[in-house]
């Protein structure tokens, strides 16, 4: 038996497929790849697969998760290629990781996410946003109300936001925010935020978002440190100062 | 994948379930425009969800798109938000895969699978650009054909198709589409291209035909307006369903759909010839597939898809003289890949409770009977070849092999009904109920009381049935009935077992006057839709007091194709179309029907009803005709 972390982008037209979607996409295309997937006990058995974080309908992605467990394989390369022989063009399986029985779920081990964020072109904010998006962001403090299970809650973003740089030539922002159990922001959130400092009306079918990839948190001695889940480069590790935490 | 999609993000972001609009789910095909000769929008005029689940879309895709020449795609209703939003933002309807406009197509086809879809063909002709009347349109316009089984009677709707086709899809569309190849090269006007198609088995072009009327409405005369073209259209029929395309990758959507799985078509037609059934009549004679061929289109379309389901499709699986060896086959592999199996229009017997409890969980899962009458009197005159014995023998059974759900399914209206059927309805609910009782000890049912649901729909007479003669029921009166239904299971000792379901009898009215209307209907679905009517057949949608209004601003009898008594020699609307059974055939069943009389079925003894003229299937078994 082994346990499989699956790396895949989310492009094109499948931008609109929802999370549960996706789900039943990959059961049938592990059926396609005739991969020996193991199933769960009981008179439904089911496949034992599990994904990182769900993407909004509409984001695109080339760093989204999914953790499965095979009863048996040749080779990490052969389950990639056996998938990416039967998938759609949008849906891309980028790396195939063998997982140790200490390293925890996707799901539940999930820390952060790197986003481009930018506007659709057709619903480009009437004033120069990334100038503006400085200003708002540069606060101590960005309170929002999140949208709890038993109402809403004041909460800060600042913290949550690990660090962003702004293109604005391209008008986009690059922006590492933490998507964990404790703590996750969406960006939709933090732009009604900066839209309502600003005084204007947000539209989130206007923002365009693209998740980069999905982080997971490691410590280096004392150190706290985010990385994507699947990575060889070191120089990808975000440093968390204790405020970020 | 088609990166170039018709609608906006920010639109498509704004909508319910996007996923109905976008395409390139896995299977679909993509061509290269400019390679082939012929574009092919194929229409089913309902919901992405609905029309996704129909196979018969599904073999004439995969048919069509394995011709060269032929680039076929698909379109569905939009559903009431995006409709309101291409109509406010004045977006041409698209066909899915190449979301290019249905307009530029050769050809917009629409499968009629129920009449309560008719103003959804209106509403994917308006949103497309398309004129709605087959007069109004020139060659700037799609070729507008329909298929289907409502198109055995075609004629309410035979103002807004240029073509219909008549019978199953498999055999003629080649030819059609040399010949529109043919009269493109040629130059031919639109009109003289419609008069060639007439002349091909099978195609109706209703224009081609005067209706005249008389005095009391009825049809006087039906007459080809041409001498070279047949006066009477012979439904298509494939001779040997084995050498038939069948779809193996059939397109797979992203979004949970009805019918969710690879469906298995094991055979077409029925034996039964219960009065009732219009598909029992259309699909004559039975004619099985053979078992090796099924075993590997079962595997082959389970490989191509990724689905975790399979189901056989039939009209009575049961019938299926392999059943038993094709069973025994998907189980071994079905078990092995985790696949479920799922067999619909079983016949409970001790044959298919024996495959149930393998293939499905006992504890969850419910028993089915259609015994559509509450006593025998009434099934003898139905011709449904199920008795109280057989019933209660399987249900006998059943309990003793842990199940404890039935559902009943009965029909309120059938010709001659009286009282005594109605409340044999809460009779046989509670005799199954008591059977429960009886059968189980008390420490056997493991804490669990019988479960009936007995559920009534409306009966609706249809063209090419014995029983479209028949007067159909007023609402009031079918729901009184409904109301004697009910009451009849109150008084059983077992009531508080039994639960009671019954339907609307307004759309079962508006059903009832579309099927056995005539061409006078045309404009009244015409200004009912022009008012707002689309999605008939979705409760919450259906506009009952728009359709009366309508009905009496066109000056148009509603109860005239209902209530009606028609005479043995009526002329129908329908009748130049001929679906392989004639009809002295269904006025012998008619008349039986009325002395109580049953019928054989078609294994047991052959009724001469003219299918034999095909010359196939069940007619050449050899126990008759030979």
């Amino acid at each position: 038996m082994h346990k499989l972390r699956l790396k895949f982008s989310k492009n094109g037209p499948i931008k609109f497929i929802g999370h549960l979607d996706v789900m039943r996409y990959f059961q049938k295309a592990i059926r396609r790849a005739d991969i020996d997937v193991k199933y769960s006990e009981g008179f439904s058995p089911h496949q034992v697969i599990s994904f990182a974080q769900p993407l909004s309908v509409g984001a695109t992605s080339d760093g989204e998760y999914m953790d499965m467990t095979v009863n048996s394989m040749t080779s990490t390369q052969d389950i990639m290629d056996r998938l990416n022989s039967v998938m759609n063009e949008g849906i891309k399986i980028l790396a195939v990781t063998e997982l140790s029985d200490k390293d925890g779920k996707a799901m539940t081990s999930s820390f952060a996410a790197r986003y481009k964020l930018s506007f659709r072109e057709n619903l480009m904010p009437d004033f120069d946003w990334t100038s503006e998006f400085e200003k708002y962001i540069s606060q101590d403090k960005l309170p929002a109300m999140k949208k709890t299970k038993s109402g809403e809650k004041e909460i800060d973003m600042r913290p949550m936001i690990f660090e962003y740089s702004l293109d604005k030539d391209a008008k986009e922002l690059d922006i590492l925010l933490s998507m964990s159990s404790a703590a996750t922001l969406k960006p939709t959130l933090l732009f009604e935020g900066f839209f309502a400092f600003e005084g204007k009306e947000f539209n989130k079918n206007a923002l365009k978002i693209h998740r980069v990839d999905t982080y997971k948190e490691g410590f280096e001695g004392e150190k706290h440190y985010t990385e994507p889940f699947i990575t060889d480069d070191t120089s990808k590790r975000f440093y968390l100062s204790d405020a970020q935490v | 994948m088609n990166y170039n999609l018709a609608l906006s993000d920010d639109i498509l972001l704004s909508i319910e379930k996007p996923e109905r609009y976008i395409g390139n789910e896995v299977n679909s095909v993509t061509k290269d425009k400019s390679k082939v000769d012929i574009r092919f929008a194929f229409c089913f005029p309902d919901v992405y969800e609905i029309g996704m689940s129909h196979l018969g879309i599904q073999i004439l895709y995969g048919m069509f798109n394995s011709y060269e020449d032929v680039w076929c795609e698909r379109v569905y209703s939009p559903w009431t938000d995006m409709d309101e939003l291409l109509r406010s933002k004045n977006i041409p309807l698209f066909a899915l895969e190449s979301q290019d406009p249905v307009k530029d197509f050769d050809f917009l086809g629409f499968t009629i699978q129920y009449e309560m879809c008719y103003t959804n063909i209106l509403q994917v002709l308006d949103l497309s650009g398309i004129p709605l009347l087959t007069k109004d349109r020139t060659w700037d316009d799609p070729i507008v054909i329909g298929g289907g089984p409502c198109t055995y009677n075609p004629e309410p709707i035979a103002d807004f198709f240029d073509i219909f086709y008549i019978g199953e899809g498999e055999t003629r569309y080649r030819e059609l589409f040399d010949l529109y190849k043919k009269a493109k090269a040629e130059g031919i006007s639109r009109e003289d291209f419609l008069h060639e198609c007439a002349k091909i088995p099978g195609i109706y072009v209703p224009s081609l035909f005067d209706i005249s009327y008389k005095e009391d409405g009825i049809i006087a005369e039906i007459r080809p307006v041409y001498d070279d073209i047949p006066a009477t259209i012979k439904k298509e029929m494939c001779l040997d369903l084995n050498d038939m395309f069948y779809p193996t990758k059939p397109v797979v959507p992203y979004i949970k759909i009805t019918q969710d799985r690879v469906v298995l078509e094991v055979m077409r037609g029925c034996i039964r010839g219960c009065r009732f059934c219009q598909a029992g009549q259309l699909y004559k004679p039975l004619r099985e597939k053979n078992v090796e061929r099924l075993k590997k289109l079962a595997l082959e379309a389970l490989a191509n898809t990724g689905y975790e389901e399979i189901s056989l499709s039939s009209l009575s699986s049961s019938d299926y003289t392999q059943l038993p060896e094709l069973i025994d086959f998907l189980i071994e592999h079905c078990n092995e890949k985790k696949i479920n199996i799922s067999l619909p229009s079983l016949r409970i017997d001790a044959f298919s409770l024996d495959v149930m409890s393998k293939v499905q969980d006992v504890k969850k899962s419910s028993l089915t009977f259609a015994p559509e009458a509450g006593t025998q009197r009434m099934r003898d005159v139905i011709n449904k070849g199920l008795t109280e014995e057989d019933i209660l023998r399987g249900s006998q059974q059943a309990f003793l092999g842990g199940w404890n759900k039935v559902k009943l399914y009965f029909m309120l209206g059938l010709p001659g009904e009286t009282d005594d059927d109605i409340l044999g309805i809460g009779d046989i609910s509670n005799k199954i109920a008591a059977l429960y009782y009886e059968t189980l000890p008390k420490d056997k049912r493991n804490g669990r009381a019988i479960d009936i649901v007995a559920s009534t729909s409306f009966f609706v007479p249809k063209p090419f049935t014995p029983f479209q003669w028949a007067r159909m029921n007023t609402k009031e009166e079918f729901l009184d009935k409904a109301n004697k239904t009910r009451k009849g299971i109150m008084a059983q000792i077992n009531q508080k077992h039994i639960k009671y379901n019954w339907h609307e009898a307004d759309a079962s009215m508006m059903e009832g006057v579309l099927a056995r209307g005539d061409r006078k209907l045309c404009k009244v679905i015409l200004e009912a839709y022009k008012k707002g009517c689309i999605f008939d057949a979705w409760g919450e949608y259906f506009k009952f007091d728009v359709w009366m209004d309508t009905f009496k601003e066109c000056g148009v009898d509603p109860f005239f194709y209902t209530t009606r008594n028609r005479t043995d020699d009526e002329i129908f609307p329908w009748d130049m179309i001929d679906a392989g059974v004639t009809k002295a055939f269904l006025l012998r069943e008619w008349h039986a029907s009325q002395e109580g009389k049953k019928s054989s079925n078609c294994r047991q003894q052959c009724l001469g009803c003219g299918a034999a003229s095909y010359g196939v299937g069940v007619c050449k078994e050899g126990r008759n005709n030979a």
